[in-house]
């Protein structure tokens, strides 16, 4: 009977949208849980974290972070990610999805709790400010530049390549130039 | 008359050169000093102008419930100092309750105040000095004892963490914060002042100023240890020291403040105003004129610090803006991007503020910016009448604090003072909240601080008891906040890696969150990643109800299938027989 295999047709199908495994969502739903998924269409940027420079000083180091656990053995704590850049997404934005998305321990201060009005990274994967001697913290680059100002107040661009890099000088051990008064 | 003016100009020039050679002492043009009424209306215009940005009317007071939430942090602890040290009366009492409970809790971290910077205690310190408190005796430690902000800030901070673990500014302030009230160091202490002056020594650059790093010296960092040098300007004991290029040296403290005040007055810019980093601002003449002050050196009259007439005052006064508040500086500053060019700025306000304070208190012959000690009476006196007082907030104010330099005066005053717990503050009291959110908790830390220094009272046990309850749930409700920003961050993600395990978990923070109030809602950051991750784990749940649902139905539709396709055998067997063992019917319809 026609009937029979019509429905038997039916059936397999059924078994196989179960194999598969296809998820029935609403539009909403599926924008929700795949916001950060990256398609031919999304637009990205680039982002990494370092800290070679405390393997150049690493007797400078707080005695408690000299550990492997907390300086990887080739400075690499984030290798070069691509990730989904949101409209006005700013490099703070970036860094702070990137590490919650990928479990690294980050502390920073809010934009309210300091004088410049924006947010102040003080410490990525346990390493803070001042952890490797007085002239240590973090500082970002984007596209190679330090803007030097507030992360939270950087509005990244698509397809932007953000690095952030641990300093033991101010920025002066990773490339970053301070012009000086006189 | 065209030609005869340059030529008078001229004549005049060669005048002032002839003066100059025969007193070369005067100043070569007399600057127009600040008039006392204007320096004391452009303190009021910053105070007024903060006051607006908290959200305080002129008649209130700028230590509001708004501005108590930042007592114990950078961009709160200064402008108490500048209100503090000109003795304008305003919630100090608050100031002190609110810092203390913050940094007792503080104190219950390994850490305490910081890991790193020793400057968090220095300016609490002289925050609450300037508030009319003591540093020495602070809140309560976990143990329940005083905490002693100098003590584990400056002379035993080394037993932690090194003073200078920071870099130069932790030398200073150390200094300065000690130096406040000329605090003794007892016997066994970790650093000696002569400790800490030498490490300041040692930082000298070549060109005779200090900077954070490099070889060049900044104005910002000059001044700062000017300020911090200062009492010691006159010494002539020999320090031996090896400095930063590890050369040898041994210098006083009053050839390293000579030194330092030339390289100071070489950088002083042709309008009188200062550059750091390579952009003049506002911040860096308030330094230089701190310092100065300190050294009690006229900021206005000082021939090495006037270029072209103009003074380090001026440097500052440029930047003046309508509204009363300070901007930070003319040109846009790409290191400060919150500081627009022509919109005044906290930091620059409060800078100049305390700045003003400083030139204020000079003028007056009153002790310096951060030396707290008593002043002499005829002196304070004289202060307090030309303080304007101010006929149209004194009637809306509590007259505990009739005495505007008060606070300056005697850090000793407000802890005698019985306190009147007004008819007011217990309808705060009743007026609270059943469940109070961390949106009371300024409010209730005042109250409880209030409430304890009061006279008996009928009821007093009871509101103590409400209070006490209430700060008790802020506090849960604080921690509540807490636990759940550090579960989301460590359980939520990779949010498309959640699976139905962790269903309940994703329900359970999901719960937390939406019990809490809208104010503490907004504390909890990356709030919706909740809904991104509860719709992550009810899409799943939904397949697996789906699937048990589709399986059920096929499973359902291939029972009734075979049945029937058995029933229809069996009823082709009976009709007939001759072809029983055909598989179907299909050719049968």
């Amino acid at each position: 009977m026609k009937k029979d295999v019509l429905a038997f047709a039916f059936l397999a199908l059924l078994v196989a949208v179960l194999i598969s495994g296809t998820k029935i969502q609403s539009v909403d739903e599926y924008y929700l849980t795949h916001l950060d998924d990256i398609t031919p269409n999304s637009q990205t940027v680039t982002v990494s974290i370092r800290c070679d420079t405390v393997l150049q000083n690493w007797n400078q180091l707080d005695p408690a972070l000299q550990s492997e656990k907390y300086v990887p053995a080739n400075g690499v704590i984030l290798p070069a990610t691509k990730v989904v850049l949101r409209p006005k997404d700013t490099a703070f934005d970036i860094l702070d999805r990137t590490v919650r998305a990928k479990k690294i321990q980050m502390e920073y201060q809010g934009a309210d709790q300091n004088q410049f009005g924006s947010v102040y990274v003080k410490g990525i994967h346990y390493l803070y400010e001042f952890s490797c001697g007085p002239l240590s913290g973090w500082m970002y680059q984007v596209n190679g530049i330090y803007p030097n100002y507030g992360s939270s107040k950087y509005t990244l661009h698509p397809n932007d390549v953000m690095e952030w890099v641990y300093t033991c000088d101010l920025g002066r051990d990773v490339g970053n130039e301070w012009k000086e008064a006189g | 008359m065209k030609l005869r003016k340059p030529v008078r100009v001229i004549a005049l020039l060669m005048c002032l050169c002839v003066l100059l050679s025969v007193f070369p002492a005067l100043p070569r043009v007399q600057a127009a000093k600040l008039p006392d009424k204007t320096l004391q209306s452009d303190i009021a215009g910053i105070i007024n102008w903060k006051k607006r940005d908290v959200g305080s009317s002129p008649d209130g007071y700028l230590i509001n419930n708004t501005f108590l939430e930042l007592a114990g942090t950078t961009p709160g602890d200064w402008f108490p100092i500048g209100l503090g040290r000109y003795g304008y009366p305003d919630n100090d009492r608050a100031y002190l309750a609110v810092i203390a409970d913050k940094v007792s809790k503080r104190y219950r971290q390994s850490e305490k105040l910081s890991a790193s910077k020793a400057t968090e205690w220095h300016r609490i310190s002289l925050a609450i000095l300037a508030m009319g408190g003591d540093p020495t005796k602070i809140g309560r430690d976990a143990d329940g004892k005083p905490i002693n902000l100098i003590a584990d800030g400056t002379y035993n901070r080394g037993k932690t963490v090194p003073l200078g673990k920071q870099g130069i500014n932790g030398w200073i302030w150390g200094l300065i914060a000690l130096d406040a009230l000329r605090y003794p160091i007892p016997s066994g202490s970790y650093y000696s002042r002569d400790d800490i002056i030498s490490e300041i020594l040692r930082c000298q650059l070549p060109d005779g100023g200090f900077a954070l790093t490099g070889q060049v010296s900044d104005p910002d960092i000059t001044a700062m240890a000017l300020q911090a040098l200062a009492p010691y300007q006159s010494s002539t004991k020999a320090y031996s020291y090896q400095d930063k290029n590890k050369t040898q040296k041994t210098k006083s403290v009053k050839e390293v403040t000579g030194e330092a005040l030339s390289a100071l007055s070489k950088m002083q810019g042709s309008d009188g105003g200062y550059a750091s980093w390579g952009t003049q601002n506002v911040e860096s003449a308030c330094q230089v004129v701190v310092a100065l002050c300190c050294l009690g050196i006229n900021p206005e009259t000082d021939p090495r610090f006037m270029k072209n007439g103009k003074t380090a005052v001026d440097g500052i006064m440029k930047y003046r803006m309508s509204d009363g508040g300070f901007m930070h500086s003319l040109i846009a500053d790409s290191d400060n991007p919150s500081s627009v060019p022509n919109k005044s700025n906290s930091m620059a306000s409060e800078q100049t503020l305390y700045t003003l304070v400083a030139l204020y208190r000079y003028r007056n012959g009153m002790r310096t910016l951060y030396d707290f000690r008593p002043e002499s009476k005829k002196i304070a006196a004289a202060a307090v009448s030309s303080v304007p007082a101010k006929k149209d907030t004194a009637s809306s104010r509590p007259k505990e604090k009739n005495n505007p330099s008060s606070s300056s005066v005697s850090s000793e005053k407000q802890e005698n003072s019985t306190v009147l717990f007004t008819q007011a503050d217990r309808k705060a009291v009743d007026a609270l909240p059943e469940n109070p959110t961390t949106e009371q908790y300024t409010q209730v830390v005042q109250l409880l601080d209030k409430l304890e220094k009061s006279a008996d009272f009928d009821q007093k046990s009871n509101c103590l008891k409400k209070l006490q309850a209430a700060k008790g749930k802020i506090e849960m409700v604080q921690n509540a906040v807490d636990r759940l920003n550090q579960d989301i961050a460590e359980k939520l993600y990779p949010i498309e890696s959640l699976t139905l395990t962790d269903r309940q978990t994703v329900y359970d923070i999901a719960s937390r969150y939406n019990a809490l109030s809208g104010y503490d809602q907004k504390k909890i950051s990356h709030s919706g990643d909740i809904l991104r991750a509860k719709t992550q784990v009810d899409n799943l749940q939904r397949a697996v109800v789906i699937s048990v649902v589709l399986v059920a139905v096929a499973a359902g539709a291939a029972a009734y299938l075979l049945m029937r396709a058995k029933k229809r055998k069996k009823t082709k067997q009976a009709a007939r027989p001759d072809f029983g063992a055909d598989e179907d019917g299909k050719e049968y319809p």
